[in-house]
C-alpha cells in the first residue's frame, strides 16, 4: 500500500515538472522547490553518516586520536563569515585545500594524462595494414593541428593558418560527434521517465 | 598577517606535496598522506557550509517577503524533513529512504529529461548549415546519431563500424589536443595559485 | 504564407508533442530492432570473463538521479555479470546519491545469486574529496573507509578485511556522470596504482573517453542507455535499456527529419531574400 502510494506520488510529481513544458506554473515551481529541498537535506545526511562521523569525529571521540582535530578546527573555519572579526579565517581552509589539490593536479596531470596521452600520439606509421597507416596518420594531423588552431600568439597566416583551419575541420567532426552523444543522453532519460510512467505506475508495459 | 598567513599556507603545504611526489622518504610520505586525509576531512565543510547558506537565503527570502518567498517555505520545510528523518531515522531509515526513491530519485530523474524536449526543439529551429565548418558539424551528428542506435545497424550493417572509425580518429584526435592544451591550461594556472599570483579564489576584501 | 512558412512558425508544443509520442508509442508497441555490439563495450565484457572466480571488481557508482536513467540498467548488468562470475564486488561512490542507487541495484540483483553481504559484496558508502580521496584510497584503503553504508566497522566483515590497497581491486568500473567521475579514477588512481578501469559513462561523456580507450588507460566503454543495452543484451539479460532502443531509434530519426526540415526552411528563406 506504501509502495503503491509512493509510486503515485513520484508519478504527480513527474507530471508536475512536465507541466513546465506547456508554461511554467506553481506545480512546476513547488516540485522544483521540493527537489533542491530533499536533495540538500539528502547530502547532509549521507555526508554525516559516510563519512565525517565515522572519519572525523568518531576516532576523535571514541579513540581519543587527537590528530582529527586539525582538520575539525579547519574545516569549522569554514563557518567564519558568520562573524565579522574573524571572516579572514575563511582563507585557512581555502587555501590548505587549493595547496594540496593544485600540487596533486601538476604531478598527476603530467603523470596520469599528458605522457599517457602524447605516448599513444607516436602511432607506427610503417609496417602496419593502409587502412591503419591511414587512421594512424590522421591521429596525428588532427593532434598537431588542434593544437595548431589554439596556439594564438601568432597570427595564423601561412602554414600556421593552414593548421589551423585543418585543427577547425577536426573539431567540427569532433563537436558533431559529441552533440550526436548529447542528443542521445538527453533522450535517454525522457525514456526512463517515460518507462517509469508507463510501467511502474499504469503497468502498461 | 590575513593574506600573508593564507598565502604561506598555499605555497608549503603545495611545494611540500610536489616535493614528497618525487621524494620516497618516509617521513616525506607521512606527512604527504596526513595532508591528503585532512583534505578529505575539510572538504566535507564545504558541502555543510553550502547547505547552511542555502538554508540562510531562503530564510531571508521568507523574512523580507520577496518574490516567490512561498517555495522557499516548501524547500525549508521539506530539507527539514528529509535531515529529520536522516539523523532520527539513520540512513537506512523507512523514512528516509522512501523520501529517496519516491522523492529525490524521480524528480532528479524528470527534472533533466525536461532537456530531450528542448534539443528537440533547438533541431528544429537552431541547427542549421550555414557555414561549411557547420555543415560538417551536422552532418558529423547526423551519423552519429543514426549509427549509435539499432535503426542504423537495420539500415546498413556497416553503420555501427563507420561511427566506430568516427570516434576513433578523428574524434580522438580533436578531443586529445583540447586534451593537452586543458591540462597545460590547467598546469599554469595551478601553479600561479601555489606561487601567490592568482588569488581570486580567497575572496575579496581590503585586508 | 505558404507551407513552409507555416511549418517554420510551429509552436514548439507540437515539437514537444512529437517527441512525446516518438518515445511512447514504441514502448507500447516494441518494434524489436536488434542490437549491435560495439568492440568498447565487448572489451568490458571480455575484461570481467577473464578475471577468475573471486576476484575482486570496485564498482564506484559515480552518478546522481539526474542520469539514473542511462546508467542505472548499466549498473544492474554490470553486477548480473559479476555475481554470475562469483565475483566480489566491493561499492563506493564519489557523488552523494550513488551508493543508495548502487544499493538498490544490489538488492534487486544479489538475491538471485544467493550473494552474502559482507562476504559475497559490500557497500562502503559515499566518499568525498574526489581525487585526493582517491590517491588515499588506493594507497591505504583504511584511511578512507572505516564503515561500511549501514554503519558497520568495515573491519567486521571479510570483505571488507580484503581490500586493504589498490593492489586487492583487479578492476575499477566506474559508472560515472561527470566529476568526479572517470577521468579522476584515470589520471589519479590508475596512474599512481595500475589497476585496470572500465567505464560506463552517460552518453554526453562517452565521446571524451574515446582517447583514454586508444592509449589503453580504459579497459572498455559503455556510452549511454545504448552501452548499457548492448552489455545487457551480452549478459542476456533484456532489461530496461533493451527495451528503450526502438524509442531511441526513432526519436534520433525524427531529430534527423527536424533537422532536415529546418535545413530545408534556412534554404527557402535565404532564395526568397
Amino acid at each position: 500500500m506504501l509502495q503503491v502510494f509512493g509510486i503515485w506520488i513520484a508519478a504527480l510529481l513527474t507530471l508536475a515538472i512536465y507541466s513546465f513544458l506547456y508554461k511554467d506554473n506553481p506545480f512546476y515551481k513547488i516540485a522544483e522547490h521540493i527537489f533542491v529541498g530533499v536533495s540538500a537535506g539528502y547530502w547532509a545526511v549521507i555526508l554525516w553518516f559516510d563519512f565525517t562521523w565515522p572519519n572525523l569525529f568518531e576516532p576523535l571521540i571514541r579513540e581519543g586520536n587527537f590528530i582529527y582535530v586539525m582538520p575539525i578546527i579547519v574545516g569549522l573555519m569554514m563557518f567564519a563569515p558568520l562573524i565579522p572579526k574573524i571572516n579572514w579565517l575563511i582563507r585557512i581552509p581555502l587555501t590548505f585545500t587549493m595547496g594540496v589539490a593544485m600540487a596533486t593536479v601538476i604531478t598527476q596531470r603530467v603523470q596520469g594524462d599528458i605522457i599517457p596521452q602524447l605516448h599513444a600520439t607516436f602511432l607506427p606509421l610503417s609496417g602496419v595494414s593502409p587502412p591503419a597507416l591511414l587512421s594512424n596518420l590522421l591521429i596525428i594531423i588532427g593532434v598537431v593541428a588542434t593544437l595548431v588552431y589554439f596556439y594564438f600568439s601568432k597570427e595564423h597566416k601561412g602554414i600556421l593558418g593552414v593548421g589551423a583551419k585543418l585543427g577547425i575541420w577536426f573539431m567540427m567532426v569532433a563537436f558533431g560527434a559529441s552533440f550526436g552523444y548529447t542528443v542521445m543522453a538527453r533522450i535517454s532519460l525522457l525514456i526512463g521517465r517515460v518507462y517509469f510512467l508507463l510501467h511502474n505506475w499504469l503497468h502498461v508495459i | 598577517m590575513k593574506r600573508t598567513l593564507p598565502l604561506i599556507i598555499v605555497f608549503s603545504c603545495g611545494f611540500f606535496m610536489i616535493i614528497a611526489f618525487f621524494v620516497p622518504l618516509r617521513g616525506f610520505q607521512d606527512v604527504s598522506q596526513t595532508f591528503q586525509n585532512w583534505y578529505t576531512g575539510v572538504i566535507a565543510f564545504f558541502v555543510f557550509i553550502g547547505i547552511f547558506n542555502l538554508v540562510k537565503v531562503n530564510l531571508d527570502k521568507i523574512q523580507r517577503r520577496l518574490r516567490d518567498w512561498q517555495y522557499s517555505i516548501i524547500l525549508l520545510a521539506f530539507l527539514s524533513m528529509m535531515m529529520a528523518a536522516g539523523f532520527i531515522g539513520g540512513r537506512e531509515g523507512g523514512i528516509f529512504l522512501y523520501m529517496f526513491e519516491n522523492l529525490q530519485i524521480p524528480l532528479g530523474a524528470t527534472m533533466f529529461s525536461l532537456l530531450a524536449f528542448f534539443v528537440g526543439s533547438a533541431a528544429f529551429r537552431a541547427f542549421r548549415a550555414r557555414t561549411p565548418e557547420a555543415t560538417l558539424l551536422l552532418v558529423a551528428a547526423v551519423l552519429v546519431m543514426i549509427g549509435r542506435v539499432p535503426v542504423g545497424y537495420w539500415i546498413w550493417h556497416g553503420f555501427p563500424s563507420l561511427v566506430e572509425w568516427i570516434m576513433n580518429v578523428p574524434n580522438t584526435a580533436a578531443k586529445r589536443g583540447i586534451l593537452f592544451g586543458a591540462d597545460l591550461g590547467l598546469i599554469s594556472m595551478a601553479l600561479r595559485v601555489l606561487l601567490g599570483i592568482e588569488r581570486s579564489y580567497m575572496g575579496g576584501g581590503k585586508e | 504564407m505558404n507551407i513552409l512558412d507555416r511549418i517554420a512558425e510551429l509552436d514548439r508544443r507540437i515539437i514537444f508533442l512529437l517527441i512525446g509520442l516518438a518515445v511512447t508509442i514504441p514502448l507500447l508497441m516494441p518494434i524489436g530492432l536488434p542490437v549491435d555490439i560495439t568492440k568498447p563495450v565487448k572489451d568490458v565484457y571480455d575484461k570481467v570473463e577473464s578475471l577468475p572466480k573471486g576476484s575482486i571488481v570496485v564498482v564506484s557508482v559515480d552518478y546522481d538521479p539526474g542520469s539514473e536513467a542511462e546508467l542505472y540498467p548499466a549498473t544492474e548488468a554490470f553486477l548480473e555479470h559479476c555475481f554470475r562470475k562469483d565475483l566480489r564486488v566491493y561499492m563506493i561512490g564519489l557523488w552523494p546519491a550513488g551508493p543508495a542507487l548502487g544499493n538498490l541495484a544490489l538488492d534487486s540483483i544479489a538475491p538471485h545469486y544467493n550473494k552474502v553481504y559482507g562476504i559475497d559484496y559490500v557497500n562502503v558508502g559515499y566518499k568525498p574529496g574526489g581525487m585526493i580521496m582517491l590517491l588515499s584510497l588506493g594507497r591505504n584503503v583504511g584511511d578512507i573507509v572505516r564503515a561500511d553504508y549501514a554503519g558497520t566497522p568495515i573491519d567486521s566483515l571479510p570483505l571488507g578485511r580484503a581490500v586493504k590497497s589498490a593492489s586487492d581491486m583487479d578492476l575499477v568500473m566506474t559508472l560515472s556522470a561527470g566529476d568526479p567521475g572517470v577521468l579522476h579514477w584515470i589520471i589519479y588512481f590508475k596512474a599512481r596504482y595500475g589497476t585496470p578501469i572500465a567505464t560506463a559513462t552517460t552518453a554526453i561523456m562517452a565521446p571524451q573517453q574515446y582517447p583514454y580507450l586508444s592509449s589503453g588507460q580504459l579497459v572498455g566503454l559503455l556510452g549511454g542507455l545504448k552501452g548499457a543495452a548492448e552489455y545487457e543484451t551480452l549478459v542476456r539479460r533484456k532489461a530496461r535499456a533493451v527495451a528503450g532502443m526502438d524509442s531511441q531509434s526513432i526519436v534520433h530519426v525524427l531529430i534527423v527529419i527536424f533537422i532536415i526540415i529546418g535545413n530545408i526552411i534556412l534554404v527557402y528563406q535565404r532564395r526568397v531574400r
